[in-house]
């Protein structure tokens, strides 16, 4: 019986181990991962829906868009990004889903309880998240390639679109993580998914920019989708835009300042003891 | 050195809405001790345990767990303590060694002495068959021995328990006492339980407080609170509460004092045995036979019907989460 005691004395009770900040989230992205990758019925249908709306449209307005002025390029180069984008929406939620479904749990209690910092808690689902993201978009692209889409920038210009899809979703994970920490619910945080759906519309996504009028070109315009989608059409169907890249990145990065700030503000509220 | 691992002062929690769950509590535990904290639902167990690990801040008082404040040295006594909560916290999408890994790599453990820790702690509690298997398939007593193994992982000096053994059937609660036992005795682990079960405490704790209304009411050994009550008791059935309460009166005189309850009347009296055929005498002579007699020795339950008025199975009727029966029996 003594020998279970000392065989069990391997870390030294009070030994301050701290581990890194890259080293938390990376422990808790590839938790995050093995999870979501054990719940594969959530992760196809958002991939399943963009490329049935990516063939519906290329399909019913693949032969309209010449009608439509500064279309530019195919149509399919076009259109993509809406699947992307779309994609990026429903894949931010995924993080928030992970975390929501961690607290329901009563596992995120118990991660409460080590050393782990609180930001890891944080960031560690958005970045698997983001991983799933990148992996969904590269597959809608796989799509884009066998319906004939021919890129004008090429493959590096590929990998672009697909870093501009997981940046907006990383950003829009910001909001739906906080719905996930403030409300504890997951019919809440879908809900908080469910909000974005809207704003992919409330942007040139059928028409370009130019052709939109009245109150809908300005919304359009204070949404960051506007920027993003303009982005990657410039680099699907015409050729390297450094200035669109550069303005889709900054609305990006302000939608990410403004939702990650609600977003430690509702994880400062979960943790605190009250 | 201290050799108290946990000390509670004037300890009090008040939730918005003035609702007061713990109202001025204190106790010590010795180190290497099991501590017994007894109660109904809601009578502050669970708010008590939040505050000592942590999860929750107290209103008043103080609280040092391993020497630490509970308000101001948080991460130290999450180092020190190890915590399984009553629910049981952990992703039914993950297998138990993945678990018990990052539980010590979290707690910054290398990668291979997490390994050999989790594999030695399955084994301890005797998951090792189980190791690949998700947590979601495994039985209920089977996740709280997890949940017991997770809360050891970075060798705590005080293991929290809240209901250890609430909701499990009678093999996998042996199972647990077992092990708590086993981890107090051979590791010298500190131990901190709640309970609504007296048979637990009474089994597993050195130290018993019985806590009501958010107020510690008796603590002391279990021995001691049993003797305490000091006397065996004749306890007398009768067919109504109305012939109870006339029996009462008939054999109050020959005991040191008596309980009413309903239709049973309990004397409580030095030489109980030797009593028993005056006690029948007594009362035919008033013609109010009893429809059973039957002798108890001091039990904790005594113990929590004398300080509280009200028997513990009670909660355990209302607990949709326990699907025994009740327990205790009448005159056992």
């Amino acid at each position: 019986m003594e020998t279970q005691a000392s065989k069990l004395a391997i870390i030294k009770p009070n030994k301050r181990n701290t581990l890194s900040l890259p080293v938390e989230v990376f422990l808790l992205i590839i938790r995050s991962l093995t999870t979501i990758m054990r719940t594969p019925e959530a992760l196809l249908p958002p991939v399943a829906i963009s490329i049935f709306f990516l063939v519906i449209y290329q399909s019913t307005l693949g032969k309209a868009s010449s009608f439509i002025p500064g279309i530019g390029g195919s149509y399919l180069g076009f259109i993509l990004p809406l699947s992307i984008v779309s994609g990026s929406l429903s894949g931010s939620g995924i993080a928030a889903q992970n975390l929501v479904r961690d607290i329901e749990r009563g596992y995120f209690d118990k991660l409460l309880l080590t050393p782990v910092r609180r930001a890891a808690l944080l960031l560690a689902p958005i970045m698997a998240g983001a991983v799933i993201l990148g992996i969904q978009s590269a597959i809608v692209v796989a799509v884009g390639l066998l319906l004939g889409l021919k890129p004008a920038t090429g493959f590096p210009g590929l990998l672009v679109v697909i870093g501009l899809g997981i940046l907006l979703g990383i950003g829009f994970a910001g909001f739906t993580v906080s719905a996930a920490l403030g409300s504890g619910s997951a019919a809440a945080t879908q809900g908080a998914s469910f909000l974005f759906f809207p704003l992919t519309f409330l942007a040139p996504t059928f028409v370009p920019l130019a052709l939109l009028s009245g109150w809908l070109a300005v919304a359009a315009k204070l949404n960051p989708i506007t920027y993003v989608m303009e982005a990657m059409r410039s680099l699907l169907n015409s050729g390297w835009d450094a200035r669109a890249i550069g303005i889709s990145i900054l609305a990006c990065l302000i939608l990410a300042v403004a939702t990650y700030a609600l977003a430690a503000f509702a994880l400062s509220v979960r943790v605190r003891r009250t | 050195m201290n050799d108290r691992e946990i000390i509670v002062d004037e300890l009090k929690k008040t939730y918005p809405g003035n609702v007061t769950a713990v109202q001025g509590v204190s106790f010590q535990v010795e180190a290497g001790k099991i501590f017994g904290f007894l109660g109904p639902n809601g009578a502050g167990k669970s708010t008590t345990i939040k505050i000592l690990t942590t999860l929750a801040l107290p209103t008043a008082g103080k609280a040092y767990v391993g020497g630490f404040d509970v308000v101001t040295q948080a991460t130290e006594v999450r180092r020190v303590a190890g915590v399984a909560l009553q629910d049981i916290g952990i992703d039914p999408l993950m297998k138990s060694m993945e678990l018990l890994i990052l539980q010590g790599r979290l707690f910054g453990a290398s990668k291979q002495e997490a390994t050999a820790r989790a594999r030695e702690l399955l084994e301890v509690v005797q998951l090792s068959d189980a190791e690949d298997r998700r947590v979601g398939t495994y039985s209920g007593g089977m996740r709280r021995r997890l949940d017991l193994a997770m809360a050891l992982v970075h060798e705590p000096k005080v293991l929290f328990l809240d209901e250890p053994t609430t909701g499990l059937d009678p093999v996998s609660r042996r199972d647990v006492w077992n092990e708590v036992r086993r981890l107090n005795r051979e590791l010298g682990i500190t131990i901190f339980l709640t309970t609504q079960y007296l048979e637990e405490a009474d089994e597993l704790a050195d130290n018993i407080a019985i806590i009501v209304n958010g107020k510690i009411a008796k603590e002391g050994t279990p021995a001691k609170l049993k003797a305490s009550m000091g006397e065996e008791s004749i306890n007398l059935v009768f067919a109504t509460p109305e012939m109870a309460e006339k029996g009462k009166t008939v054999v109050e005189s020959m005991g040191n004092r008596t309980q009413l309850d309903r239709d049973t009347v309990r004397l409580y009296l030095g030489k109980a045995t030797e009593s028993i055929p005056t006690v029948i005498n007594q009362l035919q002579v008033a013609g109010i036979a009893p429809i059973s007699l039957t002798l108890t020795q001091p039990t904790l339950d005594d113990v929590f019907l004398q300080v509280t008025g009200q028997r513990l199975v009670a909660s355990e009727a209302t607990n949709p989460k326990s699907s025994r029966p009740s327990r205790r029996t009448e005159g056992k």
